[in-house]
């Protein structure tokens, strides 16, 4: 048997790996950063809307806030495994930074990350009281079902088959967002919506990135990447649009 | 994190010329630790002339069998596999990692499914486990094995799965395809390659019915394969791919000794690959050396900039660095010269590190 193609080679080819064993190192370092960028995000978004939960209307608003939290913590929990695999403290990282701590409602990072963690730059930005927390839960949602449906392709196959497991759960808080925007918008809550819509909409929107051709081409051809970041955020913008259009809302800018 | 257990070795039986399965036994009250699942692997670790070597290998018993077993193929030029394939006794004992590894799919004895596992040479081991554990497990499952050697004496488990064929009339099939040896049918003469699958497909295989598929052999295989299942209607869902590269490293080398260990001053040259291409920083020696990648513009990989998470891994390949924490890489990987670049200093006037070792 011809035993003597690079593993380059192979994944370029579309082959998948399953174990740390043999993954060549720069691919290593992208999908450590890859899930760390998740992991992240998750903890922090999952910390962010924790202080939430006691300003839904009405105990169901605050089962569903409070379901949030407790996947979002758990979807970071499986990524943060596989990372543990690559040799990654699970224990300490989980522990090592305080996820809840914001910027400045006005701050503009553009898509800069901390010095402290790699969480989307979005995760950023502080909540201001329960109808702009469903809005960003709205946007970031329909942001995540985006990613996690080109996540879901990678070439780890232990990190593909985890990201398809918890997409159905991602797209179930984005659904629940838009309950939780309709029952506003029944109650004629409107107030303040649209301005949500507007400041968390670029925002969002920075958290595809804009990683250059050369760089993705990189990606692609280890077959950590699909679909180009632009491709992935026009999607976003067309599906996060309609949503909003049901609620009279209009997209930011 | 996981750690280290000592295994017990019972057992040490050759199944082919240059293969063997050992038996094992956890010591120290360790048995809940491995407690596996069909399909994983161990990882091992062994002191070869004072330098640690790791190797994985899959377990190749089924999760009902009542007892932990691999396989080990002896790799020309392993030090490891020629080990355990030529010195290994029982009554040895061996360091393991608990089992790993997601090369499986939930069991369910309600089930009426059709597998079809692909394995190259040694790549049946965790096929092997699965295929077990799955007809034991599933009673209304079938299990098709494509399995590709060289010839008739280099076919790992053959009389087990003569076996298992007896066991399981009617539920378990082995096609056995063999590189160089005459078959009676043409068709199971030669290589596993996308055209051969496509064949088998057509007469011998039921595609249509197939629910999951397996595969562990070399990487050619493995793409040839998963593309005739992708063209006859598979979603890259069902395909379950296991990759023991050959390129399981061979005898690491040792990292040089920082000769010139001499410095001056607070200033420092370091030379950072990265990417394929270097760059020579000036950098203070109170700065890391991933701090000094990154005000350079270079795009080097980090994540927690906290020693916790080891993204930003490097290789020290000359001069001498000074690490302040680290929670994530293990003693030999240090050994062998690998820093956690976010906690790095250096101390040398010249560092030359690697990001892409």
């Amino acid at each position: 048997m011809a035993e003597d193609m690079s593993i380059e080679n192979y994944l370029a080819q579309g082959g998948m790996l399953s174990n740390p064993a043999n993954v060549p190192p720069r691919y290593r370092a992208a999908l450590l950063k890859l899930m760390a960028t998740f992991v992240d995000s998750e903890l922090a978004g999952a910390a962010g809307f924790a202080d939430i939960i006691n300003e839904g209307p009405g105990i169901k608003a605050r089962i569903a806030a409070a379901k949030i939290v407790l996947e979002k913590s758990d979807s970071a929990d499986r990524v943060l495994a596989i990372m543990g695999e690559f040799g990654a403290d699970t224990e300490r990282y989980a522990d090592h930074h305080p996820w809840t701590a914001r910027l400045q409602r006005d701050a503009d990072i553009g898509q800069q990350r901390s010095d402290h963690d790699m969480r989307l730059a979005v995760f950023n930005y502080p909540l201001e009281g329960w109808a702009d927390a469903v809005v960003m839960n709205l946007l970031m949602g329909r942001a995540v079902a985006v990613q996690l449906a080109e996540f879901s392709l990678i070439s780890y196959q232990p990190l593909a088959e985890v990201f398809r497991a918890i997409a159905p759960i991602e797209a179930r808080h984005a659904e629940l967002a838009e309950e939780g925007l309709e029952r506003l918008v029944e109650e004629n809550a409107m107030e303040g919506l649209q301005a949500s819509v507007e400041y968390w909409w670029p925002r969002v929107a920075a958290s595809f990135g804009t990683e250059d051709s050369e760089k993705f081409e990189g990606l692609k051809s280890l077959g950590l990447r699909h679909t180009p970041n632009g491709a992935l955020k026009t999607r976003w913008q067309a599906e996060a649009a309609a949503t909003l259009a049901k609620f009279g809302l209009t997209p930011g800018t | 994190m996981a750690r280290f257990h000592q295994l017990k070795v019972t057992d040490v039986r050759k199944t082919i010329r240059d293969a063997v399965v050992i038996s094992l036994k956890p010591t120290n009250g360790a048995v809940s630790e491995f407690d596996f699942t069909q399909g994983q692997y161990l990882t091992f670790r062994r002191d070869f002339d004072g330098e640690e070597l790791r190797r994985s290998y899959s377990i190749c018993a089924g999760k009902d069998d009542g007892i932990l077993q691999v396989g080990i193929k002896r790799v020309e030029g392993g030090a490891f596999s020629t080990w355990a394939n030529t010195e290994l006794q029982p009554g040895d004992t061996l360091d393991a990692m608990p089992p790993m590894g997601s090369f499986f799919t939930p069991l369910d004895a309600t089930a009426e499914k059709h597998y079809l596992g692909f394995a190259g040479g040694s790549g049946v081991t965790p096929v092997l486990s699965i295929l077990k554990t799955t007809l034991a497990a599933e009673p209304k499952a079938s299990f098709t094995l494509v399995y590709a050697n060289k010839g008739v004496n280099t076919i790992m488990f053959r009389e087990e799965l003569e076996d298992l064929k007896n066991l399981y009339m009617g539920r378990f099939n082995v096609i056995h395809i063999l590189e160089s040896d005459a078959q009676e049918i043409d068709l199971f003469t030669g290589l596993v390659t996308q055209e051969k699958c496509a064949q088998l497909f057509e007469h011998w295989i039921d595609i249509k019915s197939v629910d999951t598929a397996f595969i562990c052999g070399p990487e050619p295989m493995m793409l040839g394969i998963a593309s005739a299942l992708r063209t006859a209607g598979l979603q890259d869902t069902q395909i379950k791919f296991e990759l023991f590269a050959s390129a399981q490293p061979g005898r690491a080398k040792r990292r040089e000794s920082a000769a010139d260990a001499a410095s001056t001053g607070n200033q420092a040259t370091a030379a950072i690959t990265l990417d394929g291409s270097t760059q020579t920083v000036q950098m203070g020696k109170d700065m890391t050396l991933l701090d000094a990648a990154l005000e350079n513009a270079m795009d080097a990989p980090y994540a927690c900039k906290a020693g916790v998470c080891s993204t930003c891994r490097c290789k020290v390949l000359e001069g001498e660095v000074e690490m302040v924490a680290n929670h994530a890489l293990e003693d030999y990987e240090v050994e062998k010269g690998y820093v956690l670049s976010c906690q790095a200093f250096p101390v040398t006037d010249k560092v030359v590190v690697d990001y892409d070792q």
